[in-house]
């Protein structure tokens, strides 16, 4: 064990600095997903322009609050279809329970900022 | 009486079904088709004419998962004109 010692302090390999010849250290790590993480504001605006090319929709009265049924004066169904539309501008798969529940602008907008795959 | 929200997730699985479909054309129709067949029976108020388009949407559903399978084994070999991104 002391000879083993003895050795390494030998034959240990001096740790040198490295100049500005390498690159600089890469704080992006390649695969994540939440490098290119939507902004908030991104995430609005898309949503927003998928609700007001909605034919049935009046684009003056959307707000990123706006209430489907209530306030935009649509059916079950056209709310099925928006959150359709919703799903394949941002390249999701929402599930049923979770699509059941979206039935507002702020409600879609939250879903879709907060799920990791959304792009 | 068929509940609304098992109406709704049928609506949502023929709309998704027919997303997946690689030919532009038959996937418009299916959506198109979904849509208006819904819209058709929405004020159906006898439970029984309830149940039987419920069924019959199920066997759409059906046919148009079979129908799938033999599309996305033979794909269309260029895109539609409608799928091209204008330069």
């Amino acid at each position: 064990m002391a000879l083993r010692n003895a050795l390494l302090r030998h034959l240990r390999v001096p740790v040198t600095v490295r100049g500005s010849k390498q690159s600089p250290i890469r704080f992006i790590r390649a695969f994540s997903s939440h490098d290119d993480h939507l902004s908030k504001q991104d995430v609005v605006d898309r949503v927003l322009d998928v609700v007001k090319s909605f034919p049935k929709v009046d684009p003056a009265k959307v707000t990123p609050d706006v209430h489907f049924q209530k306030d935009l004066g649509l059916d079950s169904l056209d709310t099925v279809e928006i959150v359709m539309a919703i799903e394949e501008e941002f390249k999701l798969e929402i599930p049923d329970k979770e699509a059941d529940k979206i039935d507002s602008c702020s409600l879609a907008i939250e879903y879709v900022f907060n799920h990791p795959m959304s792009s | 009486m068929v509940a609304k929200c098992q109406v709704i997730s049928l609506c949502r699985s023929l709309l998704r079904a027919g997303r997946k479909y690689p030919d532009y054309n038959i996937r418009e129709y299916t959506k198109r088709r979904t849509l208006d067949g819904f819209r058709m029976n929405k004020n159906l108020t006898d439970p029984l004419k309830a149940i039987e388009a419920y069924d019959e949407g199920n066997a759409q559903l059906e046919a148009v998962q079979r129908v799938l399978k033999v599309y996305l084994a033979y794909p269309p070999k260029t895109k539609n004109i409608m799928e091209l991104k204008v330069q």
